[in-house]
This record gives structure tokens, sequence and C-alpha cells, in this order.
């Protein structure tokens, strides 16, 4: 090897995560781990809905929002902030 | 060796070419590629220059690294004064021309004056020639490569080009190289066509030396290793670059119907997995395809499933395109987004550019202020697919008083269409923004609005703020190559601590596009990704010159002061709405009405953003107008600029 010593990337590297996506609400960005071929989750803290697509067997990320689940959400959260204006 | 790769000096209009070579003490203060196109486009431009007089040049470069043993060392740069902003104009492309450019012994062309007909120029192995143009002039962008190869009997030549939209100085034309490869902002195709230059083609045989063999390509295993195993490369290089704006849209940061909403919903369409169906479906389950050096492998191949251009090939569609022909204009097709990035592809013009002229025009008609008889008739509403494709048509042809009023961006026709049509335009020194809605992000926001070339994701945006990393990760990152022990958070919702992200992305953008590196291999998309201190070894590797991250640092930051000189002199002022570093109304008066329940109702906070704005500039070594201080020029060695050293 030219370099024997580690860049901050190569040591960051360790802090990667598998098989887990994260909650997309900003106010919740928790970790969900779906099961094996799961299509669709709930994120246990904040309720949001969303179908899941696996790129590899190991590897799922949001498709997208389930989107009358959401919506309903965002409309109620809406409102509540409105109210607090 | 790289560092003996040339200067082209080329005048069109008289013909005249000089050759010189880069010394290396100008490689040490501005590296290559961006940089160095910035310090030659503030000496050879006078100030208030006309952009499309002969007298703006128009600046080609190669990254300092390109057609080395670096990974994807592929960017292509062009520069000149922009006709659609009247400031900076910069523009970034991938493919394969670079290395060509740099195998045939130049780095960087500048290139003035107007030939008297349409013309191509031909480098190839040191020598330079201008070329009639004449059967050229009215094809396409592709056709016009495959026409260049056939006359040159070399199939082998890569070519920078442009398409009709350039020819008619459609001030949002882009200069395109392949299928997809676009330079697309800032209009530097208008450029190339207001100075008759249909082309520049490139065919290089020369060696480009490598001053240690065995550690440049050691290191580049290491290289490739780190950004291939990442997960967001991994997922790039299965859905493409729409796999950002899908993700994007799931929680609300995208603009949809101009900027009336921060999400397109039910977009199920065109979510990048139905176009990675759609890819293969038509090519097979192998369509992606990288450029010249990467193993990201982003660009998505594909024929057109359905519709007037079905089984036409084409490429992309990126993620800028969902935005400009899905969401913005609200047309959830595939079959819409896809004719439409076909479209602009052959005609050579900013998708982003284009979808955001037509959707703001869509506004503006259903609010009344564009008549049905401006339109010529079309009922240009939010979801009219058709209407979306027939103005992306008449657009690039100038075709009825609207398509050409939209042909000359958004600050000129919003003059000419007059009422309060400036209030609906989202853009920043006279460019669109992106596709993105920032309001509930303010790092993005200052971002988009003290971008050098307009508003702009490509040039300071701290992406990886999206992703939620602990406090720890970040402060690694942005504590290196120079400390920093301020705030930094790891919510994308709160201001403290952003204005040194922006500053540093700004700088790692900057050393990048000095280097001509992909942005896909820095930490702009990936916190793991390669670094100052990557880029040091692979610089000293390559190329034999010594440079510590730091220096790699300083470089980037005194090319970035140097765009900042530029933009002063052709008549920034911080809080201009039409040249300055200030964002459109709605980004501070209207809340956000979708997505995430964390999102709802979030918009931007002026004086936290004023304040903000304030402490990027005193990281960047600006007064409070955003003018370097004196102090600031001298340490970065520029108080005697433009010094025509080169």
């Amino acid at each position: 090897m030219a370099d024997e010593d580690i860049s901050t990337a190569e040591a960051l590297r360790k802090t990667r995560t598998y098989g887990k996506i994260r909650c997309q609400n900003p106010s919740c960005m928790g970790r969900i781990e779906p099961k094996a071929g799961q299509t669709h989750v709930k994120c246990p803290e904040c309720g949001m809905e969303f179908r899941v697509h696996w790129l590899r067997p190991d590897f799922p990320r949001i498709r997208g929002p389930v989107w009358e689940v959401n919506r309903k959400l965002a409309e109620e959260a809406l409102k509540k902030k409105e109210k607090e204006r | 060796m790289a560092l003996k790769r040339k200067i082209a000096y080329i005048d069109l209009t008289t013909g005249e070419i000089q050759v010189k070579p880069i010394p290396v003490e100008i490689r040490k203060q501005f590296l290559g590629g961006r940089g160095l196109d910035a310090y030659l486009l503030y000496n050879h431009t006078k100030k208030g220059v006309d952009p499309l007089s002969p007298d703006n040049v128009l600046l080609i470069s190669a990254g300092l690294l390109a057609a080395t043993c670096a990974s994807a060392t592929t960017r292509t740069h062009v520069m000149a004064k922009s006709a659609l902003t009247g400031l900076l104009g910069s523009t970034n492309m991938g493919g394969f021309f670079a290395p060509e450019l740099a195998w045939a012994g130049f780095h960087h062309l500048v290139i003035r004056g107007k030939a008297e007909k349409p013309s191509y120029l031909f480098i190839h192995d040191g020598e330079i020639e201008i070329r009639d143009a004449g059967n050229l002039w009215g094809r396409s962008t592709t056709e016009t490569q495959w026409a260049i190869r056939e006359e040159l009997r070399d199939p082998e030549v890569k070519c920078l080009v442009i398409g009709p939209a350039g020819e008619k100085l459609v001030r949002f034309a882009n200069v395109m190289t392949g299928i997809k490869d676009s330079g697309g902002r800032t209009g530097m195709g208008c450029i190339m066509g207001s100075k008759n230059l249909k082309a520049v083609a490139a065919r290089g045989t020369m060696d480009i030396g490598i001053a240690h063999p065995e550690e440049a390509l050691e290191f580049n295993k290491r290289f490739i290793d780190q950004i291939a195993s990442s997960k967001v490369n991994q997922t790039q290089g299965t859905l493409g670059t729409p796999f950002i704006w899908g993700a994007t849209n799931s929680w609300g940061g995208v603009r949809a119907r101009n900027f009336q909403y921060n999400q397109c919903e039910f977009a199920d369409d065109i979510e990048p997995e139905r176009l990675d169906e759609i890819a293969t479906e038509t090519m097979g389950p192998h369509h992606m395809a990288g450029c010249f050096g990467c193993q990201v492998h982003c660009r998505a191949r594909y024929k057109l499933p359905s519709g007037p251009y079905a089984g036409k090939y084409d490429e992309g569609p990126e993620y800028t395109t969902l935005g400009a022909f899905g969401a913005m204009p609200d047309c959830r097709n595939a079959e819409t987004v896809l004719t439409c990035n076909y479209l602009v592809n052959q005609y050579g013009m900013d998708n982003l550019e284009t979808g955001a002229m037509i959707s703001w025009a869509m506004e503006l008609y259903e609010l009344g202020i564009l008549t049905r008889e401006q339109t010529d008739g079309i009922d240009l509403r939010f979801g009219n697919d058709e209407a979306l494709v027939e103005m992306v048509s008449r657009i690039c042809g100038r075709k009825g008083w609207l398509g050409d009023t939209l042909a000359d961006g958004g600050i000129p026709a919003s003059e000419k269409i007059g009422r309060n049509s400036f209030d609906y335009l989202v853009q920043v020194k006279g460019m669109n923004n992106l596709h993105s809605d920032e309001r509930a992000t303010p790092a993005l926001a200052l971002n988009v609005a003290t971008a050098s070339r307009g508003s702009d994701h490509l040039r300071s945006r701290p992406a990886i703020d999206l992703y939620h990393l602990p406090e720890e990760v970040l402060r690694k990152i942005y504590s290196s190559p120079v400390p920093y022990d301020g705030p930094l958070s790891s919510d994308h919702t709160v201001y403290e601590g952003k204005p040194w992200q922006v500053f540093w992305q700004e700088n790692c953008y900057m050393a990048v596009d000095c280097l001509g590196i992909c942005k896909y291999h820095t930490v702009f998309l990936g916190p793991t990704h390669p670094n100052f201190e990557d880029w040091a070894k692979v610089i000293r590797y390559n190329t034999g010159l010594e440079f510590t991250p730091k220096d790699i640092w300083d470089v980037a930051v005194r090319c970035n002061t140097i765009e900042r000189m530029f933009n002063l002199r052709e008549g920034l002022t911080r809080s201009d709405l039409k040249k300055g570093d200030m964002l459109n109304h709605r980004y501070f008066d209207e809340p956000c009405r979708r997505g995430a329940p964390g999102v709802v109702g979030r918009y931007i906070d002026k004086e936290k953003f004023i304040r903000m704005v304030d402490e990027l500039y005193e990281h960047k070594g600006l007064d409070k107008e955003g003018v370097p201080k004196p102090e600031t020029l001298k340490k970065q060695g520029l108080e005697s600029e433009p010094s025509h050293r080169l």
C-alpha cells in the first residue's frame, strides 16, 4: 500500500449502517429496520408510513410515502402549527 | 506530464492562435479547471463587457488531473460572462471530452472574437484548426457530434457542441457532449452561438506521464473502494440521480407548481424506481453507464417507451429533469418527463431553466397575468402535458411571443410581461432556483442565495446536512483542513453553524472543480467520500506537485474570492433581488404546506437568514456588503488582480 495512514473519509467508514432506513420526518429521523422483502413500513415514533424498495436483498430504501396516510398527518400538523402562530 | 498541458488563445475574428505553457507558480495559486478559468475570466474581460459581444471570452478547460490515474477526472468546465445573468457564467459537465482535450495537449482554451461564419475547432495532438461548420448549423446536438466524427473519419473524436437553442441565442442554452452530458447552467451554449462556434472537437494520443505511477494506482484502488462501497453511490449506480429527487420529494423538499407547494404528491409514475423499470424494459438489466474513469455509473440509458418520439434512444433523466418536467409543471407522467428530456438534450437547452420558466409562466397564466392571447391560444395550466411539451419546442425555436420572451431568461421576461410577474419568479442573480424547496432547510437556502453563478446546488450545498449525521461525524468532516470549533448541528431545520458548513462545502466543491473530479466522489453526497487530505495525495502521486490539504483549501478560497471579485465588478450588490445574495420573498412569507409533519409550516426566518449571510461573509473575509476586505485580498495574494500573468 502506498500510504498506510487512514484518511478521515476512511476512518468514518465504520459509521455506515446497512439494512436500516431513516424516518424522513425531520422532527423524528428514527431508524427503521424493515424485515427482508417488506414493502411497507410505519415509523413507530411518529406514525409516518413509507413504501420500501429493495436495491438488493440486504439494501432497503424508501421508495416514497404512503400518500394518503402522510397527507393526513401533514394536514393535522399544519393545522396545529397555524393555530400556534 | 499533466503539468506540460498548455493553454491556447484563439481569436475567432482574426483566426490567430497562440499556445503557451502554464507556469507552475500559476498552478500553485489556481490549480486548473474552474479556478484557473476564474482567474483568466477576470483578467481577460473588461468591466461591463457585453456577454454576446466578441470581447467576451469563452473559457474551456480540463481539470489538473484530467486523464491521470485518479478516478472520475472527467469534468469539463466552461466559463464566460453569462448572457442569462450578466454575472459569472460557469458550467461543468461529465462525459469524455476533458480527458481527450488533455491527451490532445491542452488544459485551457481562451476563445475570443466571433467567427465570420459557423465554425468549429478541431484540436489534435498539439494542433488547433478552425474549420467550417456550415453543414452543421441547425443540427441537433447528437447529429452534430456524429457528423463531425464522420467528417474527420475518426469515431473516437470527442466534441463539445451546441444545438439549435445555442444558435438561436436562447439565454440558457447548453454546451453538450455525448447524449446528455450538459454544461447546463448560465447559458454557455448561448455564448458559443454568439461566436458562431458550433463545436469544439478533440482527439489526442499524447501520453499523460504520471509522476509516481505505482503509488497513484495503488492509492486509487483505495479511493475506488471508498467510493464504490458507499450506500449513496450504490443507489446512484442503480437508480441514477433521480434517486435524490425521489428521496427529497418523500419528505417535502422539492418545488411543485412553480413554488406553490414543496411536494409533488402521487408522483408514482415518475419515481426513480419506475424510470429504472422503463430503462430495464427498453435496454435490459445492464442499462447504467459511467463517465471516463468513474465507478459510480449513474447514467441511465433507455429508449422512449411511448409518445411522439417512441423508440428514440436517450440518457438520463437526471434529478433536475424530474423537477423541471414533473413536479414544477405538475405533469406526473413518465412519458412527458422522458419526452421533454429527449427534446432538451437534442436542442441543447438547460432542463432546469426551461422547466422553471414554463412553470413560472403556468402560474402567471393561472393568475391571469399572462393571457391566452400571449400564449397563442395554449391553455398553459399546470398539469397540461401537451402544453409543456409544446412550450419546450417553442422556447428553443423562439416561436411565438411567449416562446421568444421566455427564451431571454427570467428577469428580461418579467420586464416584458410586466405587472407583478417578477414576484413569482423564484430566482437568484437572474437564474432560476433548483427544483428543491429550501424553506425547511436554512443551510440549503443560504447555499442557493450565495452561490457564485446564481441559485445553484453544485457550488456550496451542504447536502449531507439532510442525513442527520451525529455531531461528532460532522465535526470530523468540518474541522479539517482548517480548525473549527463553532456550533454544528445534526438538525437540518436549524440555523446555527450552517454558514460554516456552506463555506466549507464551497471550498470543497471549488477544489474538485479545479482538479476536474466529479462531485459524486466528494463529501457532496457522502460523508465517507474522499476529502482534502485524499486529494493532496492524488495530486502528489499523479503530478508530482506537493500540496498539503490546507494548501488545496487555500487555493479553493482564493478561487472563490476571484469569482466574487468578478461578480462585484459586474454589478453584484448584497441585497439586490436581481443581482445579489437574496432570496425570493416566498421563502420568507409562504410556509411549506406539504410533506412530513416536521416540515409543514416551515419557512425561512428573514432576520436569521440575514445573520447567516453576515456570518458566511465573515468566514469568507468579506465586509458587510460582501466585498473582500483589503487584508483578505492581501492574504490570498489577490491584491494586484488583474495581474495579466497568463
